[in-house]
């Protein structure tokens, strides 16, 4: 009798120590990644620290040696940066909301009207993902032109929204998919009508799916180069990717403390918006709302 | 909250959109349209400060053909003016280099800027420069303003600490010299088994423009034309430069094998430190960089080209061309000529460290110092000669899908240098002939 209360005892020690053991590997595997994933943006914020002679330093450390203000000061004041940010602001949040705008009722009627066409659409998405951008520059152009949309961030959104669409279509698709039909009868029965369906109902069911794909779109947007470069003329019109190009030369030179300093500049907005949205990013709320 | 969220973003996006409404200078207003249209590539600091000062002093100077100064960027810069020159929507004057701007003239994207040349800028300019950009039916596609040659950087500590003279430009060194030199400077200073100390750093990432480069003082050319047909060969005159790499990498190791895969800017902390006490094969320019960035007391000098048959280097300029859909040529060129004259041409040239192509700038004292080696690479200037691939078509597709990844592997040791030459004559003639079906010739 005692003899099996030991081995009991042992066997939940054992497996506490197991469960502890697994919990920490998890846990050093997590931390193992944070540190794959933020190591970048610290090397980052450590050259936009140090004078330019210790950027060039063979024994080059993560902590500063001497922490210069330089090369922010440079940036700030010559450079069109802060310009630069805003315009991506706005077009990346406009055509983020644009884009889940349109897509949303496009992937509701996609999984709820059933259709040949369907899958012709879906199989559409995905071929329109293939054609590389230098391929479609050209055309994309000349009918902007035609539109007297170049050199406009009204124009550059409306290409983006375009240029996001077959993907977010996709991501929502998949999202509406699995929300239970039963959700959308008994709105009906309680006498929604199909907007009201899509507005009331699905919506709120779906905000971590919006949430996603908007910062899907936005970041889309946001680090796009091309055709913002082809597309934007004037200097006051540029983007964000466009003017960090700015900095970098020929033969991969590049001035090494602006370029770090701008680019942490221009991070910031897109995390400080990333942090504002993730909570829609919580999942489960769709979790419960039908006994099965 | 989500409500509140969605809200905020709308009004922030919104405000920024009302801001950039009221602040908008699109050139599609009436008086920018009139601007001419200038795209530069400069990228220093003093460079873009040099640019913009000339262009607003034009502008003060005639408000009537005012020009907006547009900067570009090297990486993009090639797909940019593809575009633009398929769209029409092209700037009036842009600014790139020779070795490239041959491809858009023989598309006939380039406008001809022989006649509204002056007499004073023809004659100003070495003929080498302008040869760079000159088509055999004798148009000129581009002002050559800037000649980029590559150069030998030592440490002037390491090479005295040694015993080892750096050669004067009377009395250059061979490649024989330098790889001897090389060898006596390769150490394991610490005694712990490992090489500290190389000889010889050589920034290979790009290795197609510096072997190409210096392969014309071995007296190689890799491309020869008959029948008005381009085709590469990799014979007796091109090998030595690459046997030569591979040994000094593999059999003598005095080459820094971590240095081959790197571009020139990305080698001048292991420079500074003491690891390379040589680079070879790098920009001019990159004087600039040691001078702006060397830790304090740190001595270095340039070596004068190497001689093999002789010390003739490839040349490469820099070029301010216009585009043949502009629409106020004669404009652009009025522009170019004040942008380029003698006082603006030595401020761009010091601004970049690159050299400056009118000979009237070459004889200024600023462009002779002895402390920042502008008195030997200006001296080089004899050496400079125009490659054989100067008008082939197809050449840059050539250079970074053919050449560089071929020579990147022979000098990762994948294959021999007989492997890599018959590779590169292969795959070579593959991409030359699908050009030179087209018919329009440099």
């Amino acid at each position: 009798m005692i003899k099996k209360e030991g081995r009991i005892t042992l066997n939940i020690k054992l497996k506490t120590l197991k469960r502890g053991a697994r919990s920490a590997f998890i846990h050093l595997a997590l931390m193992m990644f944070m540190i794959y994933l933020v190591f970048p943006l610290l090397w980052m914020v450590s050259l936009s620290l140090k004078p330019t002679p210790e950027i060039y330093s063979a024994d080059p450390s993560l902590m500063p040696r001497t922490v210069s203000g330089e090369h922010y000061r440079s940036v700030l004041h010559e450079e069109r940066v802060v310009r630069s940010i805003l315009n991506s602001l706005y077009v990346g949040i406009t055509s983020a909301a644009l884009v889940v705008l349109v897509a949303l009722p496009g992937a509701y009627a996609l999984v709820r009207y059933k259709s040949y066409a369907n899958n012709v659409v879906l199989g559409w998405i995905l071929t329109s993902q293939i054609f590389p951008v230098i391929l479609l520059m050209v055309p994309l152009y000349m009918i902007l032109r035609s539109l007297s949309l170049t050199n406009s961030l009204l124009g550059l959104i409306l290409v983006y929204v375009v240029w996001s669409m077959p993907f977010v279509l996709w991501m929502l698709h998949g999202y509406i998919k699995t929300i239970p039909i039963e959700l959308e009868e008994a709105a009906t029965i309680d006498g929604a009508t199909r907007i009201q369906i899509v507005y009331r109902i699905l919506v709120p069911v779906l905000l971590p799916a919006i949430g996603a794909s908007m910062l899907f779109a936005f970041i889309s947007a946001w680090n796009e180069f091309f055709l913002a470069l082809v597309l934007l003329k004037s200097p006051d019109l540029l983007t964000i990717p466009v003017e960090l190009a700015k900095f970098t030369g020929m033969e991969g030179q590049a001035r090494t403390g602006p370029l770090a300093a701008a680019s942490f500049i221009a991070t910031i907005p897109s995390i400080v918006l990333f942090a504002a949205i993730q909570k829609w990013f919580s999942s489960g709320l769709v979790a419960g709302a039908v006994k099965n | 909250m989500n409500k509140k969220i969605i809200w905020i973003l709308l009004a922030i996006a919104s405000l920024i959109g009302l801001w950039n409404l009221i602040h908008d200078q699109s050139p599609n207003s009436d008086t920018d349209q009139d601007k001419l249209r200038y795209l530069s590539l400069a990228w220093q600091e003093q460079s873009i400060a040099a640019n913009k000062a000339i262009v607003a002093e034009w502008n003060s100077q005639h408000p009537d053909m005012e020009v907006e100064y547009i900067q570009g960027t090297w990486n993009s810069i090639h797909d940019y003016l593809i575009t633009t020159f398929e769209t029409k929507e092209t700037p009036d004057i842009f600014h790139y280099e020779s070795a490239i701007i041959v491809d858009f003239a023989i598309r006939g994207f380039l406008a001809d800027m022989r006649p509204y040349i002056g007499q004073e800028m023809y004659s100003d300019i070495l003929d080498i420069a302008w040869e760079s950009v000159t088509r055999s039916n004798g148009e000129i596609c581009g002002i050559p303003f800037l000649m980029e040659s590559f150069i030998v950087l030592y440490n002037r500590e390491i090479f005295e600490k040694n015993g080892i003279e750096a050669p004067s430009f009377e009395s250059p060194w061979t490649w024989d010299e330098m790889r001897q030199a090389a060898l006596a400077l390769t150490q394991d200073t610490d005694g712990d088994g490992s090489v500290d100390q190389w000889g010889v750093a050589m920034g290979l990432r790009s290795a197609a423009n510096i072997i190409m480069n210096h392969s014309i003082s071995f007296g190689g050319s890799f491309f020869t034309k008959e029948n008005d047909l381009y085709t590469v060969r990799v014979g007796s005159a091109e090998r030595p430069l690459l046997n030569l790499i591979m040994d000094m990498l593999y059999v003598e190791r005095s080459m820094a094998p971590s240095s081959i895969g790197k571009t020139g800017a990305a080698m001048l902390p292991e420079f500074f430190s003491g690891k390379y006490a040589m680079m070879v094969g790098i920009g001019s320019w990159a004087r600039q960089q040691i001078v702006e960035n060397a830790p304090t007391g740190f001595r270095w000098g340039v070596i004068p080209p190497l001689k093999a048959q002789s010390q003739d280097i490839g040349i490469n300029t820099q070029t301010l061309s216009i585009p043949s859909t502009s629409k106020r040529k004669e404009h652009a060129m009025a522009f170019i000529s004040y942008m380029l004259n003698q006082e603006n041409m030595a401020l761009l040239a010091a601004s970049d460290w690159m050299i400056p192509t009118r000979t009237s700038c070459l004889a200024m004292d600023e462009f002779r110092t002895v402390d920042d080696g502008w008195n030997i690479v200006n001296a080089s200037v004899k050496f400079l000669q125009s490659g054989s691939w100067l008008g082939v078509p197809g050449y840059v597709e050539w250079k970074t899908r053919v050449a560089n990844p071929i020579f990147q592997e022979l000098f990762a040791d994948r294959f021999t240098v007989d492997e890599a030459a018959e590779r590169l004559e292969t795959e070579s003639n593959m991409v030359l002939s699908r050009y030179q079906r087209g018919g329009a010739r440099w």
